[in-house]
């Protein structure tokens, strides 16, 4: 079976191809080796232009993106993941970091990131995720759930379309992911199905990329760090 | 050893005499007098005094250079109190100038012990000692003209109108220096300049009165206006000069904030990451030490790194993390704590923090896997979740006189008005702890 033809038909592929951009080599050589065989690795970079270029060049499924880099207009990943949209790339982006700081996660998944997670996971984790994030879903750390409840608050708002506040539901699945539980024992814990959490982690993170409430900002450039 | 030569701050005048006194070892009243006497022969001690008062450095001035010296601690101080950056250096080392300052100042050396009660009323009197040497010699020239002698008013108002400008221009030396160390916007700037013109004023009229004392009103004035232009025409060409100057100067203090700062930084990566880097190459064969000195490293580099100097030590938030990294550093496993919203440290938190340690602890030992911390502090309730992906244990099954959880976890919650819940199964263990809000704290 041809693994290009599964993931144009948009279901779950076998083989998800993926740029790693980190300005880090030994971290790019490790992580390319924690990587699972399903996952192909079609490049790396180590700055924002050779990200640009790489990325537009191979147009991968998923990019693994650093938030710190050097190169461009000091923006790091979130600059990176504003000059491929403007190219109109495909590739989705995950976010990886050893940063806690509220203002760099907050930055890069506002930019357009699908999930961010710490650079302490494990190499089935982030395979995992990176099939997740290929797949369309959000991934989403305890930190940066964490981080979404603190920003949006913990109390529930009616109307499921409201921007600014999160639903009595998402709000349970956010604590729930909090709290260490993936996202099969979320599911299992609120008698719901993966996929419907899957669905409300992603109404999750467009809340955290269109919310234009101030403090979203505000509340990430005050927390240096959680 | 002997002290170094520092000009002290608790002078009568400049504080030269005192300093010297301090530096030779010898009482301050043989210094003065020595001085005294020296004047007397053709105003050579005046003249030792003015040098020694321009080049030799206040205390102050010499513990400010010291902190700069020093600067890390100083820098990392300013920054700490929430200074901006920009402004902070200046402002920490005007800081540890003080305090230094204030140790050499209550601290006199040796035999000078016994003239503090002296010295302190002198400070506390000091502009009166000045006014009062001003008006006995004033009442000593009127006795002296009163009983006859003649003096020549035109030759020796001009010399001590002179003689005020001078000292109004010069006191300036000590002031400017340390307004600059206190205080780079320089609050008292306004005045310094004031101060400066008065002087020049004083100085010129005094000049040009004593040099035109019989001379008419128009060559007065004539020479008023060529000397002003004489100054004008100088400050015109030293200007672009000392725009420079005080340009580099500027340059100069910037660069060596980068340098404290560098400095800094490279002083705490080589106490703490190459020192665990090291430590992590002597033990590479023994796989927790590794991973144990890696966290407790990320974790040390993390606090200094990020820490929000505004951070509430004493905040349940910040208590779960420190106990966190203690387990960590206990066990090896990773616990890593997420907390959304926070609350002050009561007894009651402080229960549940350690209710909350009891079953990190627990995790740790017994699932010997990663630990999730999860902390949400309500308007109402404060939860504390510990969950781990162990094998978990069949909460029935564990003996009765084990205390660990019944105790320190279920009882202590209760006590203090909260509740505690424990789940077990295949996936892992969680350990739910609930405590209602009783005082206001703010978030």
């Amino acid at each position: 079976m041809d693994s290009e033809t599964v993931a144009q038909d948009g279901a779950a592929p076998t083989t998800v191809s993926v740029v790693i951009v980190d300005d880090h080599g030994i971290f790019r050589s490790g992580l390319r080796a924690a990587l699972g065989p399903v996952i192909r690795v079609l490049g790396e970079a180590a700055t924002v232009e050779e990200a640009e270029t790489i990325i537009g060049a191979t147009e991968p499924d998923v990019v693994l993106l650093d938030v710190h880099l050097p190169g461009g207009l000091g923006g790091g990943g979130a600059e990176v993941i504003h000059r491929c949209a403007r190219r109109g790339t495909r590739s989705r982006f995950l976010a990886l970091s050893v940063s806690d700081s509220a203002e760099d996660v907050v930055a890069v998944i506002r930019a357009g990131a699908r999930g961010y997670v710490t650079k302490t996971i494990s190499g089935p984790e982030i395979t995992d995720a990176v099939r997740r994030i290929a797949s369309g879903d959000a991934v989403f750390s305890p930190r940066l759930a964490g981080f979404v409840l603190d920003a949006f608050g913990t109390a529930a708002v009616a109307v499921d379309d409201e921007l600014d506040r999160l639903s009595a539901r998402e709000l349970e699945v956010m604590r729930l992911i909090a709290r260490g539980y993936s996202y099969k024992e979320t599911a299992k814990e609120l008698f719901i199905s993966v996929k419907t959490i899957e669905t409300h982690v992603s109404a999750v993170l467009r809340k955290l990329q269109l919310s234009s409430r101030h403090e979203l900002t505000r509340w990430a450039t005050e927390r240096k760090l959680l | 050893m002997r002290p170094p030569l520092l000009r002290s701050s608790d002078g009568v005048i400049a504080g030269v005499c005192a300093g010297l006194a301090v530096h030779l070892g010898i009482k301050r009243s043989w210094v003065r007098i020595g001085m005294a006497v020296l004047t007397l022969a053709s105003g050579a001690g005046i003249l030792l005094y003015a040098w020694l008062w321009i080049f030799v450095p206040t205390a102050a001035d010499r513990a400010a250079e010291a902190g700069r010296q020093t600067g890390p601690a100083a820098f990392m101080h300013g920054v700490g109190t929430g200074t901006l950056p920009d402004g902070a250096p200046a402002g920490a080392s005007g800081q540890t100038a003080r305090i230094l300052g204030d140790r050499l100042h209550s601290d006199p050396v040796g035999p000078l012990d016994a003239d503090t009660w002296r010295e302190r009323t002198l400070r506390a009197g000091r502009r009166e000692v000045l006014v009062g040497t001003a008006l006995l010699l004033a009442a000593a020239v009127l006795v002296v003209q009163l009983l006859g002698v003649q003096l020549d008013w035109g030759f020796f108002v001009p010399i001590a109108v002179v003689v005020a400008g001078a000292a109004l221009a010069w006191s300036q030396l000590d002031e400017v220096r340390r307004a600059r160390m206190m205080n780079r916007a320089g609050a008292g700037r306004a005045g310094g300049t004031l101060r400066l013109v008065a002087g020049i004023v004083l100085v010129v009229t005094g000049v040009l009165v004593a040099l035109s004392s019989n001379g008419s009103w128009t060559l007065t004035m004539a020479t008023l206006v060529a000397v002003l232009a004489v100054l004008a025409g100088v400050g015109l060409v030293l200007a672009p000069w000392g725009l420079k100057f005080w340009r580099d100067l500027e340059t100069e203090r910037a660069a060596r904030v980068r340098e404290t700062e560098r400095a800094e930084i490279a002083a705490h990566l080589h106490d703490s990451v190459l020192q665990t880097l090291a430590l992590i190459q002597n033990r590479a064969d023994s796989e927790t030490d590794v991973l144990r000195l890696a966290r407790a490293q990320e974790r040390e580099l993390r606090q200094w790194l990020f820490a929000d100097p505004g951070r509430d030590p004493g905040s349940l938030a910040e208590r779960l993390r420190v106990m966190a990294g203690e387990i960590e550093d206990l066990y090896g496993h990773p616990v890593a704590v997420v907390a959304v919203g926070d609350a002050v440290l009561g007894p009651a938190e402080d229960a549940l923090a350690q209710a909350a340690r009891e079953a990190m602890l627990n995790a740790a030992k017994h699932a010997g896997v990663a630990v999730s911390v999860y902390l949400e502090a309500g308007p109402d309730t404060v939860e504390v979740f510990v969950r781990d992906r162990g094998s978990g244990f069949d909460p029935a099954a564990v003996p009765a006189d084990r205390a660990g959880i019944r105790e320190s976890i279920h009882s202590r919650m209760l006590r203090h008005g909260g509740s505690s819940e424990l789940r077990s199964d295949g996936d892992g263990t969680e350990v739910r702890l609930r405590l209602p809000r009783t005082t206001e704290s703010p978030v």
